[in-house]
């Protein structure tokens, strides 16, 4: 069995989600190739490679059809990520092929495959039956990166036309500011929970007292509550110091991407909460409630 | 420019979801979040470009009912026409709702449809690229920003970890939105008032041709966490916490 893998290439940088698929691909099939698009350096995936000349577009679902049709695998896998799932919801329903999406796990059953997906923002798993050959878009973090580090087996560069419509005009760099929350030991983040702009500045007491900064999900950037520079997730930055303390956060799949901090505690008042599960310690409380009589005690502790 | 927004509901997480192995049952529906960002960044687009804005909401039979607000308040915000599409179905498969909604599009001259990049259930984040492969044009994805240029769109894309794309998209196109470029607009309940009793919506059913290649076999809850669950009164919790914080070494 043959499995396909199309890279996360950014900035001419092939991004660790790639090994992961490798890896896991590798597990299941014979032979893996890897579809790269871009300059980026692909000696170190741990798989047959094919490179192809070109920018990160939704319009790769062409350059994969072509290398789909040549190669005839029984999987292709994508990342979930802003640009993989762009490609693989083209490539899939152009080719009518089986997709399944926020997927974590990928096996093989008989003449198909089993599909594991977080549904619901995390609330509800499901099992997916399909047939072959199918689409995976795969989580990061569901499988192990070093398993597909390597080096590669091949590398074959290929030209590939593809149509016109939409053209990459460059990149452009995240802002900076004054607090770089990847940067920071100590993370008090607030969600959508906190109910109030004016809350933030409890969060903003406890994390004075704790010696930390403050961070929120999407919907507090969102709703301009707090600039972008301070989103945690996929689409922020990644925060990864000793303490997050999630106040009114679900836990929603992009969100936890962001969150390798050591250690994680998190309040919520949802006792089913999915960022329990990622948690050293949970809460099941009302912030509003909590955190001012957190506030006092460590304030008392410190003898303060 | 005519815009069409896609809008639907979706199981409010806040409540309780009863699962079973077949089905899940929500308690209640709310508006999809994101797409009640692709209807702000359509607003936000006409306010530019000039041009109409329609919102497309979708919906099943048994849902159809629970879109009405999220229409009313789309028309309050300043949408033009309320297109209801009834969907009979048997799944949830995206490619199959796309290709009804494709047929249902086709024909109605569209410069831009924008839907929310993703919704919550199950199949997620793939309707917006199946719609635009149904429909022959392009499509793009994570948008936050998106500008008309001389019959163009330029579209600020996002990449991950805070660094954007910017792309230059011709028309007619798809543009799955992330997050609309400014918070949603605040309606006052009077005008949301107002809006359910003028808002006039244009009901249509869309028949879902059946795919085959992929099916749910079982629903289930995620394993539940091996974690210090502190619960009671706020005052212990708050004891409780000061100690994990002194195990960590932060206090
Ligand atoms: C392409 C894409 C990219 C994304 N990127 C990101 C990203 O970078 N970062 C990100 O965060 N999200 C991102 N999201 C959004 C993500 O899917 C979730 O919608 C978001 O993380 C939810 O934020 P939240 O947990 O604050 O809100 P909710 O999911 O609404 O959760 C609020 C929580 O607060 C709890 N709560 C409510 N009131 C109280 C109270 N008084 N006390 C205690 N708890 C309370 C509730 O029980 C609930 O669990 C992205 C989504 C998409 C589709
Ligand atoms: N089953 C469905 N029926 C109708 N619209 C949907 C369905 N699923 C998702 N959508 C809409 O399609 C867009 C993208 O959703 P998703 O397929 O999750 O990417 C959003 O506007 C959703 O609200």
């Amino acid at each position: 069995m043959n499995i396909l893998v199309f890279a996360e290439v950014i900035e001419n940088e092939v991004q660790e989600i790639t090994y992961e698929l490798v890896g896991k691909a590798n597990q299941l099939a014979d032979k893996v190739v890897t579809l790269a698009v871009g300059e980026a350096d692909v000696n170190s995936i741990n798989s047959d490679v094919i490179q192809v000349e070109g920018e990160s577009s939704p319009l790769n679902y062409v350059v994969v059809k072509k290398v789909f049709e040549e190669l005839k695998p029984s999987a292709v896998f994508f990342g979930n990520t802003l640009a993989g799932i762009d490609v693989a919801a083209q490539f899939a329903a152009d080719m009518a092929l089986p997709i399944a999406t926020m997927v974590t796990d990928v096996s093989v059953d008989g003449d198909g495959f089993v599909a594991t997906s977080v549904a619901y923002g995390g609330k509800v798993m499901v099992d997916l039956a399909l047939k072959s050959p199918a689409v995976f878009v795969v989580n990061r973090g569901s499988f192990p990166a070093e398993d597909g580090k390597g080096s590669a087996k091949s590398v074959k560069k290929l030209d590939i036309e593809i149509e016109d419509g939409i053209e990459f005009a460059g990149y452009i760099k995240p802002e900076v500011e004054d607090i770089d929350i990847s940067k920071a030991d100590i993370v008090v983040s607030v969600g959508r929970g906190i109910g109030d702009e004016a809350n933030i500045e409890l969060a903003e007491e406890l994390a004075e007292v704790l010696g930390g900064v403050v961070s929120g999900s999407r919907p507090v950037v969102d709703s301009g509550w707090l600039p972008k520079t301070r989103q945690v997730g996929r689409s922020g930055k990644t925060v990864a110091g000793k303490l997050y303390l999630a106040l009114g956060i679900s836990g929603a799949t992009e969100h936890i991407e962001g969150v390798k901090a050591k250690n994680v505690i998190a309040v919520n008042i949802d006792r089913n909460a999915p960022i329990f599960r990622v948690s050293r310690c949970g809460a099941v409380a009302d912030v509003l409630e909590l955190v001012p009589l957190l506030i006092e005690r460590i304030k008392e502790v410190k003898g303060e | 420019m005519k815009i069409c927004a896609i809008l639907r509901v979706v199981p409010d997480l806040v409540e309780d979801i009863e699962i079973n192995e077949e089905e899940l049952i929500p308690f209640a529906y709310i508006a999809n979040e994101r797409d009640e960002h692709a209807v702000e960044e359509a607003l936000i687009l006409k306010e530019k470009a000039g041009g109409t804005v329609d919102v497309l909401g979708v919906v099943d039979e048994d849902t159809a009912g629970d879109i009405d607000d999220a229409l009313a308040m789309a028309y309050a915000k300043g949408a033009d026409n309320l297109i209801k599409a009834i969907l009979s179905r048997k799944t949830y498969r995206r490619y199959e709702v796309a290709k009804a909604l494709a047929g249902f599009l086709k024909d109605k001259n569209y410069d831009v449809i924008i839907p929310g990049i993703q919704a919550i259930d199950a199949f997620a984040g793939t309707l917006g690229g199946m719609l635009a492969r149904c429909m022959r044009i392009p499509y793009i994805g994570g948008a936050i920003e998106i500008e008309a240029q001389d019959g163009a769109l330029s579209v600020k894309k996002e990449l991950g970890g805070g660094l954007l794309g910017e792309y230059r998209v011709s028309l007619p196109a798809v543009v799955g939105v992330v997050s609309a470029e400014r918070p949603l607009k605040f309606v006052p309940f009077a005008r949301l008032k107002k809006a359910m009793k003028e808002a006039k919506v244009e009901e249509v059913d869309v028949e879902v041709p059946e795919v085959e290649g992929v099916k749910v076999t079982r629903y289930y809850e995620p394993p539940k966490p091996e974690i210090t669950l502190l619960e009671g009164e706020p005052e212990e919790i708050a004891d409780k916490l000061v100690e994990v914080l002194r195990e960590v070494s932060v206090l």
